[in-house]
Parts: structure tokens; sequence; C-alpha cells
């Protein structure tokens, strides 16, 4: 923790030294094709029952909370739809449907983990970054605290610790980076999940596999693979049995955040233009200034 | 000499009984003919032509059909109490109530509703497919605790609302032990309370005209007509009944479906749709075959063998003619009809009081100036038995 204050001064410093040199330190996205076999996990919300297991297997997995299983259980939470904080990478709320109000549907909401996400290209340090098997991680270590991130996401996914003076940080779900990379398991909600409405696989047999319940299905399911293609699709994938603006989830294009800033930022920095022409124009002027004195 | 007669009353009980095993079988068999129907093509349910156990995966035509729905031959095979411990961590094992569930399997969807996709013919628990996590290879197979969980629940959350897992679950204490130990003798045996038939229900079918509506007498279809309740009530939801917050689910969509099945709704619309509530049924009214006291007493399918009642026995030789004409007197038993003769009475021939023909109304002139039926009688009225008439002697 004491490390990224340091740290942080520490790449202040490197970025001084760097100077107004106009570069991008934006660390350009990784293209669609490489994360296209990356894993994913395909929400079945039909199948959710709201037991909120996977907010405490996400706690006690990363560490957030002490809170023992029983305090998960209370149920009163659902009067209120809820977000993320620093202390919950998921959280999941109940939607009541007046058509069916014996069949309430459970949302539960984390980082959709986004093909081409919109933090990592917000992220001046290159603190967020899509990796190939799909997560879009974290470093605490980079991070400086500008909170960008917060401001780009459109899932309105990533919390900050504002409550930690000293070292806060951005929060939000790691798709459990380490237990799927290094240990070979599925992150710690979709173990825990007792119904087993969360799939963790290659994003392409998810949809492979969301696809086939629609078809089988369609009385459950709307032929909608929320996350499929919404700004250029995310790991995370849900299958509803009502219109996503019912359930808290928002409509989005297909076109990515960052297809939307990065041509004005990068088109404008292409091949050092800008510092050329500045200095260029300067050089001119001071040439032309110098002249003038001389006569 | 003995063992012969023996053997005779044995295959004579076996035959007698042939009907009813015949009945059994074919109530069960036509839910195993679903798949000869389709002629050993597998696809109007699933997926593929020919599915595997690995390929199951039914297409939307099917939602756990009874195509593989096993015949519950022996009701000791089934268990009253399964405990399901494999996957025990947080919670205790759970103690299900097997036999309670197995009972209404028939108003359900069969034991198939549970034991989905099972070898035909055979029912098997959840772990034979459902391995303990899911099968990378596998995803459209959850594995064994979300196959427990979505079973249990896709009824459960309906009917009682309530998806907390302390509904079914125990909670482990401190030490692994149960904080209060499941008893399983607590619910074995317990069964679904017997259902009360209501008497009648009435349904405004405003749509169909202002003001309309339909009588159904429930207990009539139940004690007169013979009706089982899983003749209509088929494919029943738990919460179709226990669903407070949802009434609409009571009322079936088209109601048409359940009645078609006896009664031509084709046309003549108003026959069941009146302005007005409608009586229970009366045979003398609807049919204008008065029914007297002997008849009366006859069971429906005596008459009515086809089962639907439109296409009963019209004549009353189908059942007293010829054999009961002409060989029943020999053996007949008077008091059948009614009447138990006075002594003189006794051994009269048959045609001596029926000279008309048997069946027919006795004559009491050939021997009595001043005697007449039915004013005077040649002997004694079985109590609450019938007049003499409609064809007895």
């Amino acid at each position: 923790m004491e490390n990224s204050t340091f740290d942080r001064r520490q790449f202040l410093c490197r970025a001084g030294a760097v100077g107004l040199a106009g570069l991008s330190l934006a660390q350009p996205a990784l293209a669609a094709t490489d994360i296209a076999e990356g894993y994913g996990v395909l929400v079945d919300t039909t199948e959710c029952i709201g037991c909120r297991k996977c907010e405490y297997a996400c706690a006690k997995s990363n560490e957030l909370s002490d809170l023992p299983l029983e305090g998960f259980e209370d149920r009163s939470v659902f009067n209120e739809p809820r977000r993320m904080t620093a202390d919950a990478y998921t959280v999941v709320n109940r939607y009541d449907d007046t058509a069916h109000p014996e069949r309430p549907t459970f949302i539960k909401v984390q980082c959709m983990h986004c093909l081409k996400p919109a933090c990592a290209s917000a992220c001046l340090v290159g603190a967020l970054r899509p990796q190939s098997n799909g997560a879009v991680t974290y470093d605490p270590w980079k991070c400086m605290g500008c909170r960008y991130c917060m401001v780009a996401c459109p899932f309105q996914v990533p919390a900050y610790e504002y409550d930690h003076a000293l070292t806060p940080k951005v929060s939000k779900c790691s798709f459990c980076f380490e237990r799927v990379s290094k240990g070979g398991k599925a992150p710690a909600c979709v173990d825990i999940c007792p119904p087993m409405c969360l799939t963790f696989a290659k994003r392409s047999e998810l949809l492979t596999l969301a696809r086939e319940k629609v078809k089988a299905h369609p009385e459950q399911y709307l032929d909608h693979v929320y996350g499929e293609h919404e700004l250029g699709g995310t790991s995370w994938l849900y299958l509803t049995s009502r219109p996503v603006t019912e359930l808290g989830l928002m409509e989005f294009g297909e076109k990515p955040i960052p297809e939307y800033t990065e041509p004005l930022q990068h088109g404008i920095f292409k091949h050092g233009v800008p510092p050329m022409l500045l200095f260029g124009l300067l050089a001119v002027a001071t040439k032309t200034f110098h002249h003038k004195e001389d006569e | 000499m003995f063992h012969k007669v023996r053997l005779t009353i044995i295959l004579l009980a076996l035959a007698l009984c042939a009907p009813a095993f015949q009945g059994r079988a074919d109530s069960g068999g036509a839910s195993m003919s679903q798949k000869a129907d389709t002629g050993g093509d597998c696809s109007p349910c699933h997926r593929t032509s020919s599915p595997s156990m690995d390929d199951l995966l039914p297409n939307s035509q099917c939602r756990r059909p009874r195509a593989h729905e096993n015949l519950r031959e022996d009701d000791a095979a089934v268990p009253d109490v399964v405990t399901m411990g494999q996957l025990t961590d947080i919670y205790v094992p759970v103690v299900f109530p097997h036999g309670l569930h197995a009972k209404m399997e028939a108003i359900g969807n069969g034991c198939s509703a549970c034991h989905h996709h099972g070898e035909e013919g055979k029912i098997v628990s959840c772990r034979t497919c459902h391995t303990e996590s899911t099968d990378p290879g596998n995803l459209r197979q959850p594995g064994l605790k979300g196959a427990y969980h979505r079973q249990c629940l896709a009824c459960h959350r309906e009917w009682s609302h309530d998806t907390a897992c302390i509904f079914c679950h125990a909670k482990r204490g401190a030490l692994g032990e149960a904080a209060s130990k499941p008893d399983p003798t607590d619910i074995t045996g317990k069964l679904h309370p017997n259902v009360t038939v209501p008497e009648k229900k009435v349904y405004p079918t405003e749509e169909q005209e202002a003001g309309s509506m339909v009588t159904f007498h429930h207990k009539d279809h139940v004690d007169l007509f013979g009706k089982r309740c899983v003749d209509c009530h088929q494919k029943e939801n738990c919460s179709r009944c226990h669903d407070s917050a949802g009434p609409q689910k009571h009322v079936r969509q088209d109601s048409h479906e359940d009645c078609v099945k006896c009664h031509d709704t084709s046309d003549n619309c108003a026959k069941c749709h009146k302005d007005h509530e409608e009586g229970p049924f009366d045979h003398d009214k609807s049919t204008l075959f008065m029914l007297k006291e002997f008849h009366k007493q006859v069971a429906c399918k005596q008459c009515h063998t086809e089962g639907k009642f439109a296409i009963g026995k019209k004549s009353c030789k189908d059942c007293h003619a010829p054999d009961w004409f002409s060989k029943a007197p020999k053996e007949f038993d008077h008091a059948k009809a009614g009447l138990v003769f006075s002594e003189a009475h006794k051994d009269n021939e048959c045609e001596a009081c029926h000279p008309n023909g048997l069946g027919e109304a006795p004559d009491c002139t050939a021997c009595h100036d001043d005697k007449a039926y039915p004013k005077d009688l040649p002997g004694q009225r079985v109590p609450e038995a019938p007049e003499a008439a409609d064809g007895n002697k």
C-alpha cells in the first residue's frame, strides 16, 4: 500500500522528465482478435434466486469484508438498487416483475470486462489493461488516482476507496485474475453459485450456449445476449427474460467507447505532428524576430 | 379334482382382472408411445434426430417431456426420503421428502418432471448424469449442485416465494455439526393433504358474449362421470394452487383444452355458454331418457362403456338381450328386480306373469280377476329397490 504512494511520486517525476513531448501515455487497447478467445461468464438471470452467495464469495476471496455469511442473508438490501462500492466488487439487485410478482428478476452486476474497455483507454498511466484471458485488470502500483476510469466506464463500475486518505485505490472486479490464470479455477462467485446460473468458459462457447438456450426455450429468454455486441462486446454476458432496461442495465450501441475518443486523440498526436508544428512555428517565429532585431 | 377347480378359479380371476391390468398399462403406455409416434425420429423433441446421452438438448417444442417417463410399477421402490449430502460445505445435508413429491407425480408432469432426460424406461438419480462440477466439455448440463437447485427452485421459488437458503438448508455450526439436526423420520410418509373437490365453478365468459357464463359442475365430473383429477389436472405447477400472489395462474389459458377431451366444443357454444347458472346434471332433462329407480343405481359406465357419454348403449337389449331374456330366467334372482315373491308365486313360470315377453310389465289377469300390476304385487318389495320396469321380470 505504502509503495503505491511512493510509486505515484516516482511516476510523476518520470512523467515530468519526459516533459511535454506530447506523447500519449495511454496504452492502446489490445486488438479484439487477441481477446476474442478469452474467458467469459454467462449469467442466466432467469435462474438467479438472489441468494447473495456470490457477494459473500467475492468478499471472502478478495478480502473485502470480514462479514460472516449471515451478513449476506439480509434480503432487505433488495429494497433499493445498489451499486458496487470499494467493499463490494459485485452486488445483486432485485427487479420486481408486475406481470409475474412471484418471480422477481435478480441481476448480479460487476465489472463487465469489456473487450475494448473505455476505462483502459481513459487511463493515463496504463493501470487498467484488458488481458488476453478476457479480464480487465487493475494495477494499483501504476494508478495515480485520477479516477478518469470511473468517469469513462459506461457501466459505472469502478468505485474508489475514498476512506483511505493516503493510499486510495480504484476498486472493481478483477475476474479473479489470479485464481483463473494461476489456479485454473473459475472466479469465486461462479464457483459458489447454488443454481449455477453463472457459467464460466471461453466466451465463444458461452455465446453458442446462450443461443442454444434461447432457441430451446424462447418462452424463457429474450433473443438477445447482453454483452455480445454492446460497446464492442464484454466478457460477461447476460441472458434475460425481460428487456434489460427494466433490469437496471443500460442499452448501448455496438461501437466501443474508445473508438469515439481515440481517433481524435491519436489523430492529433499521430507522427508527432502537433509538437513538430509547434516547434516549427516557434522556430519560424524566432527566426523572423531575430531577423527583425538584426535589421 | 380339487386342484383342477382351484386352477379354474385362479384362471377365471386372472381373466377378470385382465381388463384392469390392461387399463393400467394403457394409461402409462400413452406416454411411452410418444417416442414411437414419431417413427423413431427423436427430432420433434430433441435437437438431433438421434440424441446421445451427451447431447440430449431438447428443442423448443419440448419442456421435459413425458417421453421418458417411467412406469412406477413398484411403489415400494420409490424412496420416501432422500438425503442429499454430497455437496455439503456450508450447510448440513438436505433431507428431501421424495415420497411426498412422488405421490403428486400424476398431477404434475409425471416422474419425468424431475427425472428428465433419463434413459427410457429407467428412473435414474440426479447424480447418475450430473457430475459434481460442471463438465467443461458439456456446458449444457449443469453440475449436481445446479441440477438440485434448479429442479427444486423451478417450483418452490414460485409457490413459496421464499428463496432464502435456510428454507431448505440447516446451517453447520462452528464445529461442522448441524445447528439443529434434521430428523429424516420427521417427514417420512407425509402426504399431500386431500384436496377438497369444489361443488361447481362458474366461469364468466364475457369475451364470448356479454353476461355469458359457463357452469362447470366439478363434483359431478368426479363422482358421476368418474373423471380422475389427473384427467384434467395435468402438467400442473404447485404454484397454481399455492401461489396466492398470482391469482391469474388459477385461470386456465384455454379451458376448451380440457373440455374438448370429452365434449365437442366446435359448434353450439350455447350448450355451455349460458346467460345463467346451470343446475347440476340431470339425466332425464339432458338426455330425455328417464331413469327410474333401478337404473338410477346403475353406474354410468355400465351403460356408457365408451367413456364418452354421448355414445352410450342405446338399446336395453345391449345389456339385457339376448342372453338375459333367454337364459337368465333359469337362474334369475327376481330380488334383483326389486321384488321377492310370496310363497304362492314363487314357483310360477316366468311367462305366466309376463305373457307379453320378458322385460314387459306383468299381467295378473290370467289368474286374478281383481288384481292389477302395479297396484297389487305378487310379493314384497325389496326395501328401496326398483320397480319391476325397464325390462326386468
